[in-house]
């Protein structure tokens, strides 16, 4: 047998494509596939938040605040009690039972956890200068409940960390990729939910208070502090000079007086001190 | 400018594609314009896949020779097979490694025999190993080995 080598042209071995086209065409489809699986959780949510009855949210926020580690707070409860008292007969809050509870952590935030249990971190009370900012501040927590936030929020979160389980078992760079692509998304949504908040808390403390002086105080001390250099674009929350524009926009539109603000009382402070001694 | 700063692990997520996009098919490149032009020099070399007979006092002397070649993927091949991994479909984005590694391993295997003065490679074999892993592990870079080796033989002088 006689050997004849041969210049073998071209390469069946590999395929002749442009790789960048195929990494659009793939990144696109997840993309795609993630949004709609998204859109289509958010719709079942919101079909069942509705539905959820209340006695299965006690039960689920019982649990909820129990990985928490809040200590019950009756400064904090008896404020909260007071701005329920003047909510309409009709509320659909009425179903639920409320209770405050404090944290210790420096975040500056507070929870609206299912079942009624809204928890405050205690680095938002040092913030936290007058009566009406912490009403304004419980009163934009009861708002989440209106809506029921709280159990959408749960449902599309859940959906999301099961979607992204899921994904991550066969590969986890491609699908936070993804996910940060479509995080703008997720945003948007939740930001609507916190102005809704904002406006039925500009409104309880009308009601609790006569007027709505320090309604927006607390964003404002916020903003301040901040300075202009945070982007709010992909933020669950939306920026404070946003949620000023709007709780003042509010207040201008239902004519509601503005007066001066009750000092903050001494008994909210008093965890902090006891932490010291 | 802020935004910038906010999304950095973003940014440098997109940093790292591009350059695993620009260094990969830079060094792809040169590779296979190294591979042809070894190719083209050693085509002369005969390898064939049989186990050859050869007819009594024709064989001097024969013995092993082996090429082996380590190659790694970059991180834009590696996002790309990931996506496809979950579609699933042809990697295409593997092919070409494969292929480079098979090929550099055989070319290594020949200037091996032509070294030891062999004149004819028989019985040529290819294995093929994955090494750091799993290739999709996250923090890993997946890289392919394959070894090629056979039989040189040298022939008497007639």
């Amino acid at each position: 047998m006689k050997f004849t080598p041969l210049e073998i042209e071209g390469n069946v071995n590999v395929s002749q494509t442009k790789p960048i086209a195929e990494f659009v065409w793939l990144a696109g489809e997840l993309v795609l596939l993630v949004v709609g699986a998204y859109l289509l959780l958010g719709l079942a949510t919101d079909l069942l938040a509705a539905r959820i009855p209340v006695a299965a949210e006690t039960w689920l926020g019982s649990r909820s605040l129990a990985s928490f580690h809040g200590a019950a707070n009756p400064a904090l409860d008896r404020r909260l009690q007071e701005l329920i008292s003047r909510l309409p007969a009709d509320s659909p809050l009425r179903r639920y039972r409320f209770s405050a509870h404090l944290l210790e952590s420096d975040t500056v935030n507070a929870v609206a956890l299912p079942g009624g249990h809204i928890l405050v971190f205690s680095g938002l009370l040092r913030k936290v200068q007058s009566e009406n900012e912490l009403a304004m501040v419980l009163a934009h927590e009861l708002g989440h409940y209106v809506h029921r936030d709280h159990v959408r929020g749960l449902g599309r979160g859940l959906g999301i960390a099961m979607a992204a389980q899921l994904l991550m078992g066969s590969d986890s760079s491609a699908t936070e990729f993804v996910s940060r692509l479509t995080l703008p998304l997720f945003a948007r949504y939740s930001q609507a939910q916190e102005q809704a908040a904002d406006a039925f808390a500009v409104d309880l403390i009308r009601s609790r208070f006569g007027h709505a002086g320090g309604a927006s105080d607390f964003f404002g001390r916020l903003h301040n502090e901040e300075g202009e250099s945070r982007s709010y674009i992909l933020a669950s929350h939306p920026s404070p000079q946003d949620r000023i524009s709007r709780i003042s926009d509010r207040i201008a539109k239902r004519r509601y007086p503005v007066r001066p603000t009750l000092p903050l009382g001494r008994d909210v402070l008093q965890p902090k001190a006891e932490k010291k001694s | 400018m802020d935004i910038l700063l906010e999304n950095m692990d973003l940014i440098i997520s997109l940093g790292v594609i591009m350059i695993g996009y620009f260094a990969g098919s830079a060094a792809e490149r040169k590779h296979y314009t190294s591979i042809k032009k070894r190719e083209k020099e050693t085509l002369g070399f005969p390898v064939v896949t049989a186990e050859a007979y050869f007819a009594d006092g024709r064989v001097k002397e024969s013995f092993m020779v082996s090429g082996s070649v380590v190659i790694s993927m970059d991180y834009f091949k590696r996002l790309l097979g990931n996506l496809r991994n979950l579609f699933g479909g042809r990697v295409k984005a593997y092919e070409s490694l494969i292929d480079r590694a098979r090929r550099e391993a055989i070319l290594r295997m020949k200037e091996e025999a032509q070294m030891m003065g062999g004149d004819m490679i028989t019985n040529l074999r290819l294995d093929t190993s994955t090494l750091t892993g799993s290739a999709n592990r996250r923090s890993q870079i997946g890289s392919v080995e394959v070894i090629a080796y056979g039989t040189a033989v040298v022939f008497n002088q007639e």
